[in-house]
């Protein structure tokens, strides 16, 4: 699991080769559920994800890329982005289930039919509170531990990221007050959907995903918001508050010396990373009906965290590329290779169960093969951009 | 006659456990006057720089900088209320380009937050229109050729290092500009071309200046009052001749103490 | 006995934000003695309410807290030495464990002896245990750190991480994802009886294997050459290589020294408990870290001491009956203790405050 050499850099985006190149890639990912159902019966299926898989896939690669905010631009590594995702999965519950039956009902836009007991908002709804909740949670968190240095930010946010769990775990008797079903988790959780009105107005927009025959609407679904996160990334990083998130990683003294208010600029990317892996987390949740605390181990955030090592940190393409290779190497690659490796040499060797081994080793070749760590993309950015100061010196239009 | 003051410090003190790094000093700037600060290795002059810049608190001691007292305001808001400085050790931001650099410096004076970078609005690409272009000039101001303002700042040559750390300075919009040994491994033609830059800045931008210099030369030439350092202690204050015949920064030069 | 392997040279970094910092920390003052009289209320009434169950709780944490004393010095040397948190060091314990048992109880069947055979297994076992840890942890270093010596802090911290999860997967290779157990070791008849409850020859045996070794790396780093070389790497690693001292050696010392250490409490912890897991070394490795933090983060005795205080923690927030919020909360209440500490205290309880900005 070597680091994938990528084509399409941040400076190599303007490039129109580059530029041909996500455009394909994302018109590949665009009709990839057709792709899929059309090799349904050829033995490719053993390798691709189907349209659930692929979701799943996504959905982690939206994390990789909100985590990309705190440890590759402002680089504070962050070892409990779990956390996060286990808010965004809990009111995306809250919000969208029968969990608080007592409390009436409370339809509003949801994919349920009126009157039924719980509160149930739109699923878009859900998703873009379970963010923002998120978002807060980050900026809560991030106040008194961000002043803190490198490595011992990385300890505490890892604290958080048993702490939130734990809290959900016994969340099923806070005084009395059953809010989280404890280790039980929540069931009957609503599905993704554009709801009866839109539905009657416009067939081809089901009404809920949960009644279509696959993922694909779920996986449109993940898709977009991948596409927003990338987006986003893009936009902030050339900006003026990207410009202070590098300058911190930098330089954190430097920077401060120049006028960025460390403490504000820093709980910014916290909460932005937080506020994408609350809205991965809200969508993961939606699509699977239900949460448990099981879900949220210190493994999951190391796996976000390899996503963004992999891809080269603060490289939104590459993380991008990291988080998709990965995921997809977590949720199918590994079966599939177990599978083959033991009907070809007829052993029963579990190999997915191994995973965390394996990605041990990656992370740990990866920073030995790479000592310069953290800033890779940096000085390939750097180098790929002396090339092309080569053939183009007109001053205009540097991003950045 | 306070008005004239751009620095008033009094009894200015920090200790690293137990350490006296500054001891009580005074020190004043006036406005418009280019001061050096001088004194031995380990004399507490950086020290005393990042008390002024805020990057160290002062264990005791007020530093009233154009009528405003800062001791405890965080390094940003003292940038922000016009003080600007360069580092010892060149420290710019690698992984960026010298325009970025530049523009980093101009944070506190650009205003686009979270929404208008994400939305894009006309104001916000509007900034961004005239931040690059103020920036350019800043570079080609301090000497940068057009070229280089697109490299990555790790990969400037040392002197166009140095030129962008001082663009990125005055990016900041300083009323005072604090050097950290400028001229350090610079030839002597080069040293000379700064003195006339400082000088020039000074006119053109309205600055005060405050320099940490090793170079006596660079010191009698360029500054109108000097202060001494030494052990972190104010041994001697006047016009650059007056210093130099002062018998304790001989003496502290020279080698009854030891130098390095 | 200030055994401190701690470096100034950290101190001058930590830049400080606060708004105003002179009315902040006399704000975090007072909150935090307002806290402080909340437990020591809550111990208090405790007490008052079941002494004799309140003594053997206390006990209990001694023993409980020896074996996270054993496994915070591990990194506290590290840290101390290579300002690194060496994540794998939990992992590291964790083999201690596993070691102990193929060695002692499947190889050597411990379980099948009693008297002086199963005194001289067991000691087998410590010994293999506490080798065997310190030459992994030297492995570890030699093999994934020492090359990142000089690259970027978050470097080193990112492959601990990894090799957290190298050393941890590798027990599920070779001996699964289930406990092991074994039949109880050490006799757990009563040695007194508080309030009908037995405190345990067991308990006492811990504290007799721990408290001796303790002792003795406290002599090994303060008295032996090997220490002194350690402790002057620690201080300043450049005038140390000039004052002729191996550098690399040094550092390799004292995770070898570290690792007997975590071997050691391994082997405790499978005769105590009589069960071991690949995952162990996690909960018990952040445990003991947050000790050495407790303790002040590169000072021996105040990892010692904030292991026992750790261990105090979880036996009577398990224990002792008025208003503990529960076993289920432990680890949330070792990590909220962690995360107060390293924000207002950053240099522990023990190491002076020597905060150079505010």
């Amino acid at each position: 699991m070597r680091r994938p050499r990528l084509p399409a850099l941040p400076a190599a985006t303007r490039t129109p080769l580059a530029r041909l190149l996500v455009a394909a890639c994302f018109c590949a990912l665009l009709i990839y559920p057709w792709i899929y159902s059309k090799y349904l019966t050829t033995t490719l299926t053993q390798w691709l994800p189907d349209t659930s898989t692929a979701f799943v896939i996504l959905a982690f690669t939206v994390m990789g890329l909100g985590l990309n905010f705190v440890v590759g631009y402002a680089g504070l590594l962050d070892l409990g982005y779990v956390a996060f995702f286990a808010a965004g999965a809990y009111i995306a519950g809250f919000l969208a289930s029968e969990q608080f039956a007592n409390a009436g009902s409370v339809v509003f836009g949801g994919t349920v039919l009126p009157g039924t007991p719980g509160i149930h908002l739109s699923p878009w709804l859900v998703i873009l509170i379970a963010a923002i909740f998120t978002a807060l949670l980050g900026i809560v968190i991030g106040i008194p531990t961000l002043r803190l240095r490198g490595d011992y930010l990385a300890i505490v946010t890892l604290g958080f990221g048993e702490i939130i769990p734990q809290f959900v775990r016994n969340g099923d008797n806070l005084g009395g007050f059953n809010l989280t079903n404890g280790s039980f988790g929540m069931n009957g959780i609503d599905g993704l959907g554009f709801g009866n009105r839109v539905h009657h107005a416009i067939h081809a927009l089901p009404a809920n995903f949960l009644n279509e025959l696959d993922s694909r609407w779920y996986y449109w679904t993940a898709l977009a918001l991948v596409v927003v996160t990338i987006v986003s990334s893009i936009l902030l990083r050339d900006s003026r508050l990207g410009r202070a998130w590098i300058a911190i990683r930098e330089d954190e003294d430097a920077a401060a010396a120049m006028g960025v208010p460390l403490m504000r600029t820093k709980t910014l990317s916290y909460a932005i990373g937080a506020f994408f892996g609350g809205a991965a987390g809200a969508l993961i949740t939606l699509q699977a009906g239900a949460t448990s605390p099981d879900a949220f181990s210190l493994q999951v955030s190391i796996f976000v965290l390899s996503m963004v090592i992999l891809g080269g940190i603060g490289n939104v393409w590459g993380v991008a590329l990291g988080g998709i290779l990965l995921a997809y190497v977590n949720y199918k690659g590994l079966f599939a290779a177990g599978n083959t490796f033991n009907s070809t040499f007829g052993t029963n060797v579990d190999i997915p169960e191994y995973s965390y081994l394996i990605y041990g080793v990656a992370i740990v070749l990866f920073m030995l093969v790479r000592p310069e760590g953290l800033i890779p993309s940096a000085r390939r950015r750097a180098e790929l951009h002396e090339e092309e100061e080569e053939e183009n010196l007109v001053p205009e239009s540097s991003t950045a | 006659m306070t008005d004239e003051l751009l620095v008033d410090a009094r009894s200015v003190r920090k200790e690293f456990g137990g350490l006296v790094a500054c001891n009580d000093i005074d020190f004043t700037v006036e406005r418009g006057s280019i001061v050096s600060l001088i004194g031995p290795n380990g004399a507490g002059k950086t020290t005393f720089f990042n008390m002024l810049t805020g990057s160290y608190t002062p264990t005791a001691g007020e530093i009233v900088f154009d009528g405003r007292d800062i001791v405890g305001l965080p390094q940003h808001k003292i940038t922000a209320l016009g003080i600007g400085r360069t580092f010892q050790n060149i420290r710019l931001f690698g992984a960026m380009t010298a325009l970025e650099n530049v523009l980093v410096g101009m944070h506190a004076r650009l205003d686009s937050g979270l929404f208008r970078s994400l939305f894009r609005t006309p104001l916000q690409r509007r900034e961004e229109r005239q931040g690059r272009a103020q920036a350019r000039e800043l570079l080609a101001y301090c000497g940068l050729s057009p070229r280089a303002e697109r490299q990555y700042a790790r990969h400037l040559a040392y002197g166009d290092q140095r030129r962008v750390e001082i663009a990125r300075a005055l990016a900041t919009d300083p009323k005072l500009l604090l050097l950290d040994e400028p001229t350090a491994g610079m030839n002597p033609r080069e040293t000379n071309a700064f003195v006339d830059f400082v000088r020039k800045a000074r006119e053109d931008r309205g600055l005060t200046v405050l320099l940490i210099e090793h170079d006596m030369r660079v010191v009698v030439q360029v500054s109108e009052r000097v202060t001494v350092l030494d052990y972190g202690e104010k041994i001697a204050e006047g016009t650059p001749d007056e210093v130099t015949a002062d018998e304790r920064v001989r003496s502290a030069y020279l080698g009854t103490k030891p130098v390095a | 006995m200030g055994t401190s392997v701690g470096t100034a040279a950290e101190t001058s970094r930590r830049p400080s934000f606060a708004l105003v910092p002179r009315l902040r920390s006399r704000a975090v003052a007072v909150v935090g003695i307002l806290l402080l009289a909340l437990v020591a209320f809550w111990l208090v009434e405790n007490a008052v309410h079941d002494i004799r169950q309140f003594a053997l709780v206390s006990l209990n944490g001694i023993t409980n807290g020896s074996i996270y004393a054993l496994v915070a010095i591990g990194y506290t040397l590290v840290y101390g030495i290579l300002e690194l948190i060496n994540f794998a060091h939990g992992d590291v314990f964790s083999w201690g464990a596993m070691i102990t048992y193929s060695v002692a109880i499947s190889w050597l069947g411990a379980s099948g002896h009693s008297g002086i055979a199963l005194f001289g297994i067991l000691a087998v076992g410590l010994v293999c245990a506490a080798l065997f840890c310190a030459t992994l942890n030297m492995a570890v270093e030699r093999v994934a750190y020492r090359r990142l010596r000089n690259a970027p802090r978050l470097a080193p911290l990112i492959t601990a991480i990894g090799m957290s999860f190298v050393l941890s997967n590798l027990i599920a290779v070779v001996y699964g994802f289930n406990y092991v157990s074994s039949e109880p070791l050490l006799p757990r008849g009563a040695l007194f009886t508080i309030g009908g409850q037995a405190y345990g020859w067991d308990k006492l045996i811990v504290l007799l294997i721990t408290v001796p070794t303790l002792v003795s790396l406290m002599i090994v780093v303060k008295r032996t050459r090997w220490g002194k070389a350690m402790r002057a790497t620690a201080q300043n690693r450049d005038a140390a290589r000039l004052m002729g001292i191996d550098v690399d050696r040094a550092i390799a010392f004292a995770f070898g020294l570290g690792g007997a250490l975590a071997g050691i409490g391994g082997f405790v912890y499978l005769v105590y408990f009589t069960q071991g897991r690949f995952d162990l070394g996690f909960r018990i490795g952040l445990f003991a870290f947050t000790a050495a933090v407790l303790g002040g983060i590169g000072n021996i005795l105040g990892a010692a001491l904030g292991g026992y205080l750790i261990g105090f923690i979880e036996n009577y927030n398990s224990g002792l009956t008025w208003h503990a919020p529960g076993p289920s909360w432990t680890e949330s209440l070792v990590f909220i203790l962690l995360i107060l500490i390293l924000v207002f205290r950053p240099h522990g309880l023990l190491g002076e405050s020597l905060s150079t900005r505010s």
